[in-house]
């Protein structure tokens, strides 16, 4: 399945990277945090539970996101997440270190 | 730092943060089943389907907790659960466990306690560091005058005490505390300030303080006396019946410049003439009353402050001392932990008993060690699994760790409650009929570290053990054999060298406890020469009560003639010195006959002045001669009785009656009378039996008696004792009577009664201290050992019960397997005991000044002690043995 959907083949920090930007604009639950990765990523990326749960309660105890329970969609009580400030910041230096390791590694590529 | 707190907080409520995070997760399934469903799977499916794409709900709560449980902090929680749940689960293990170390504990810490305060702590005063005392002995007041005067030149300052028994009453019975004469800067060198009123200062020193006869008390006393009232500054308090005026109140924790004892009231010296009137001591060169003590000069050593102060002896000695005295050097020594007369007498035993119950612990260690060895050996079975389920062995030893510490903190904490308890009640045994010991008790820092090390190491110790019995466990054979070993387990090697040093050090202690007791015992059996049991002591003092010394002689008459008419007093008569207080009053100078006077070596001839009857009072038997008459007074011939020790020291194979004795002073008082040339002859008129005079320990010293009639009435004894024959078990019903007579014919007499048994008593304060602490010592160790040697055998038995059970049911007969058991038992027993009387055999030198007519290695000692012991260890053993020979060998081979 091209690029895998454990977390130990994305390179370290993608997880959390890949759930801001998941966050950034809507809150989102865990499923939902799942779906939006899949879906965007074109069926490519199936993030597991047991890699999501810990990367949010990293994200929480880091404080780049906020969590409060509210009914889903199909009427279930659901956790929401949210991006906080500090989450938001935390996303673009992210995202910045991420386009250059990415432009490393293609130059790598490329040679 | 926010991350931080955020994470502990996570972990204080981690039960409830998991509950959300499992619903959280189960959320999450519920949404994926509602998307299969959608996908049009049937909903059962669905709900299958999504729990196993989900996987292991339970890990992934465990991988998202580790995000904020640190790992090694949930751990060790968990692992602390796991040891108390453990620990609850065998409580009579937990109950043995912490109850030795309590005792362990809390013995070591009373211990250290009383030993720190008495001799490690410094002085609660400012700068302890920079205090000398003048040693060695006692100094005259002419002498600290002069030391006074150069006290700035020398040295920052100097201040001087000198310790008193003073009487608060008004009238009839004492009401004795412990004061001191003090030196007007004594508080303000020590850096002490009252918390009412002022303390003692230099303006008192010359009399002329603003408030005439002053008096500064302690915060005991202001509690005690004047249940803590406001206005007690300029009160009244009466000592030694005259009436002083309180100006201060001394702060709390401030006890005196003398450790051990509390001292209640301070006067100014300058107070001294106004109690002892004529009889004043200040101008005397003679009489050494005061302690020394100065402050250093910021940098000065206690050398430097010598090498100055030698430099002015020559002046002071001119000018303050008695010729021929004080010759040797004036020597300072640091006295940051204050001085004490007690640290002397009780260093040496108080050291022996910290080793001893040094020892005491280390028995109980080994038997914690022991115990939990033997838990970890019948949890074999459990750690297998746990280690066979991929438990880490490093965890497991961890979880035994743990369990050994809780126990280790456990016992501490109870072994303080313990001390606190012990150790008050130790320090009351110190006290004696002349002295209270007061001691500061409170726990500090050192006996909290040194509990707290105590802990610490009996936790390793122990915890170290069932470590090293894991190690060789490994999980399918554990799981294989589970209890159904045959052969003896090799892994009772670690807990028979335990109990073979348990015993050993039983041994040792239980030594030390046989050779105390039998030098306690001795001591109380030795000849007194008197009969003390219906005799009743009253002390008059004769000075407290004021009038001049020249009336004191028919005073003392008057008080005397009243007792004897009490009716149920048997005879009454007076002595001036007290016996068995360890001194007394004595002549190192002797003249027999014409003879010269020569010096005799320590100890003198002891002296004491009686009046007529005072032998039969007190049961000596009269050898020879005649007793004190009516007709020997001032003006007759001086005559003297003498004991059986002075005519064989000094008269042997010779007619004691009618030889003359000469003394190097007079004891009637005649002195500066007839010069130094003319000593007055005492003619020997009869020879009584021998008493003893300073204590039992120092047997029987030769005596002399001359009558209290012949002393020259202006120099009289300020105090006498009055000794009275009510008969046995009459005494203290007779008290009462007894001091209405007294005041009823003095109404302003002071007196104290005792009796001659508590005086006996005081003599052997030390060695009874010592006698019921080792015995405690060696009792518990003894206790421990026994408990180790009844713990390694019955589980012996318990793993061989197989092995036993086959036995039998081949023909093995009870007694055979008793036998077999103790063959076993009897290698650990005599091991124990050979290591034990080697180590007592090298340990008893140390011990040999605290006995008494008793050799450090006496043999029936020994020997007795190493029976005791075996006695001790056979029935150990014989109670699991005897278990084991009633096994039902069908019962055991069925159930393995």
């Amino acid at each position: 399945m091209g690029l895998t959907n454990t977390p130990s083949d994305l390179l370290p920090g993608t997880l959390e990277l890949l759930v801001l930007k998941a966050l950034l604009g809507s809150a989102r639950h865990g499923y939902g945090i799942v779906e939006y990765l899949r879906l965007s990523s074109h069926d490519v990326l199936r993030i597991g539970e047991s890699a999501l749960y810990p990367a949010l309660q990293r994200l929480l105890l880091n404080g780049s996101v906020r969590a409060e329970w509210g009914t889903s969609e199909n009427n279930r009580r659901a956790r929401y997440y949210t991006l906080t400030a500090a989450g938001r910041k935390q996303l673009s230096a992210e995202r910045a270190e991420f386009d250059r390791m990415v432009g490393a590694i293609q130059r790598v590529l490329a040679t | 730092m926010n991350t931080f707190f955020r994470r502990l907080r996570y972990l204080l409520q981690s039960s409830r943060r998991e509950a959300e995070l499992r619903e959280e997760i189960e959320a999450h399934r519920a949404h994926r089943q509602d998307a299969l469903e959608r996908d049009g799977l049937e909903s059962g499916e669905a709900a299958s389907a999504s729990r196993h794409a989900l996987g292991n709900i339970t890990l992934a709560v465990e991988d998202a907790r580790d995000v904020w449980a640190v790992r090694a902090i949930d751990h060790a929680r968990q692992d602390l659960r796991a040891a108390v749940r453990g620990l609850r689960k065998s409580p009579g293990f937990a109950l043995v466990a912490i109850g030795t170390l309590a005792l362990g504990i809390g013995a070591n810490t009373a211990l250290f306690s009383i030993f720190s305060s008495l001799i490690l702590r410094p002085l609660p005063v400012r700068d302890p560091g920079s205090l000398a005392l003048l040693t060695n002995g006692s100094w005259s007041y002419p002498v600290w005058e002069e030391i006074r005067a150069r006290e700035t030149e020398l040295f920052d300052g100097a201040f001087a005490w000198s310790n008193q028994g003073f009487d608060l009453s008004r009238s009839g019975h004492s009401d004795p505390v412990d004061g001191a004469y003090v030196s007007g800067r004594l508080f303000d060198l020590l850096g002490v300030t009252a918390i009412r009123g002022r303390m003692i200062m230099p303006a008192d020193d010359g009399g002329a303080a603003p408030d005439a006869a002053v008096a500064v008390i302690s915060h005991r006393l202001w509690r005690q006396r004047f249940a803590g009232t406001r206005d007690v500054v300029g009160r009244q308090l009466t000592v030694q019946r005259v009436p002083f005026t309180i100006v201060g109140v001394m702060p709390p924790g401030f006890f005196g410049p003398e450790v051990g004892r509390m001292t209640d009231v301070m006067l100014p010296f300058a107070a001294e003439p106004l109690i002892r009137g004529q009889e004043s001591r200040l101008a005397s060169a003679g009489s050494s009353w005061l302690q020394i003590m100065v402050r250093l000069k910021p940098g000065q050593s206690p050398e430097q402050a010598n090498a100055a102060l030698r430099t002015v002896q020559p002046q002071i000695v001119e000018t303050a001392t008695v010729s021929r005295q004080r010759s040797e050097p004036l020597t300072l020594v640091s006295a940051a932990t204050g001085r004490s007369s007690l640290r002397g007498r009780f260093e040496t035993p108080l050291f022996a008993m910290v080793v001893a119950v040094g020892l005491v612990l280390l028995v109980a260690c080994a038997n914690i060690a022991s115990l939990l060895l033997a838990r970890a050996l019948a949890r074999r079975r459990e750690l297998s699994v746990r280690l066979a389920l991929g438990g880490s062995r490093w965890r497991i030893a961890r979880l035994l760790f743990i369990e050994s510490l809780i126990v280790a903190v456990t016992g501490a904490g109870l072994g303080l409650v313990f001390a606190s308890w012990s150790s008050a009640l130790l320090v009351q045994q110190l006290n004696t009929w002349e002295s209270t010991v007061s001691l500061d008790l409170a726990l500090d820092w050192r006996v909290l570290a040194f509990t707290a090390v105590l802990a610490c190491l009996s936790a390793i110790t122990a915890g170290v053990a069932p470590v090293l019995g894991l190690r060789s466990i490994t999980p399918g054979e554990a799981l294989k054999d589970a209890g159904r070993g045959i052969s003896g387990d090799r892994r009772f090697g670690v807990r028979s060298t335990l109990v073979v040093a348990q015993i050993a050090v039983s041994l040792v202690l239980v030594v030390a406890a046989g050779l105390f007791l039998r030098t306690f015992t001795f001591l109380n059996q030795l000849p007194l020469g008197f009969v003390p049991e219906p005799l009743l002591v009253v002390e008059l003092n004769l000075q407290a009560s004021g009038g001049p010394p020249g009336d004191r002689g028919a005073r003392v008459e008057r008080l005397r003639d009243a007792a004897a008419a009490v009716p149920g007093v048997r005879s009454a008569s007076v002595s001036a010195e007290r016996l068995l207080t360890g001194g007394g009053w004595s002549s190192g100078m002797v003249g027999i006959g014409d003879g010269p006077i020569s010096r005799i070596g320590r100890p003198g001839l002891w002296l004491n002045a009686t009046t007529p009857g005072w032998f039969e009072t007190m049961g000596m038997p009269l050898r020879s001669g005649r007793d004190f008459e009516a007709g020997d007074r001032v003006g007759s011939r001086p005559v003297a009785i003498v004991n059986e020790a002075f005519v064989r020291q000094y008269l042997p194979d010779e007619q004691p009656i009618g030889q003359r004795v000469r003394l190097g002073f007079d004891p009637l008082g005649f002195d500066r009378v007839r010069g130094v040339g003319q000593r007055t002859r005492h003619e020997i008129v009869g020879v009584v039996g021998d008493a003893v005079y300073t204590s039992p320990r120092e047997g029987m010293q030769a005596t002399m008696y001359v009558p209290i009639a012949q002393r020259k009435p202006s120099e009289f004894w300020e105090t006498v004792l009055l000794t009275l024959n009510t008969g046995r078990g009459r005494r203290a019903a007779m008290e009462h009577d007894i001091a209405a007579a007294l005041t009823r014919v003095d109404p302003t007499i002071a007196f104290t009664f005792g009796t001659f048994d508590q005086l006996v008593e005081a003599t052997v304060t030390q060695e009874r201290l010592i006698a019921m602490l080792s015995s405690f010592f060696g009792g518990l160790a003894l206790l421990l050992a026994a408990v180790g040697l009844y713990g390694v055998v019955a589980h012996a038995v318990r793993a061989r019960q197989t092995e036993i059970g086959l036995r039998m049911a081949l023909g093995a007969d009870p007694s055979s397997i008793v036998r077999l058991v103790f063959q076993r038992v009897g290698v650990l027993i005599a091991a124990g005991l050979a290591f034990g009387l080697a180590g007592s055999l090298w340990a008893a030198r140390f011990v040999e000044a605290l006995l008494f007519h008793l050799e450090a290695r006496d043999p029936v000692t020994f020997a007795g002690a190493a029976a005791v012991l075996a006695a001790v260890g056979v029935l150990a053993a014989w109670m699991p043995a005897r278990r084991a020979a009633r096994l039902d060998p069908a019962t055991v081979l069925r159930e393995g």
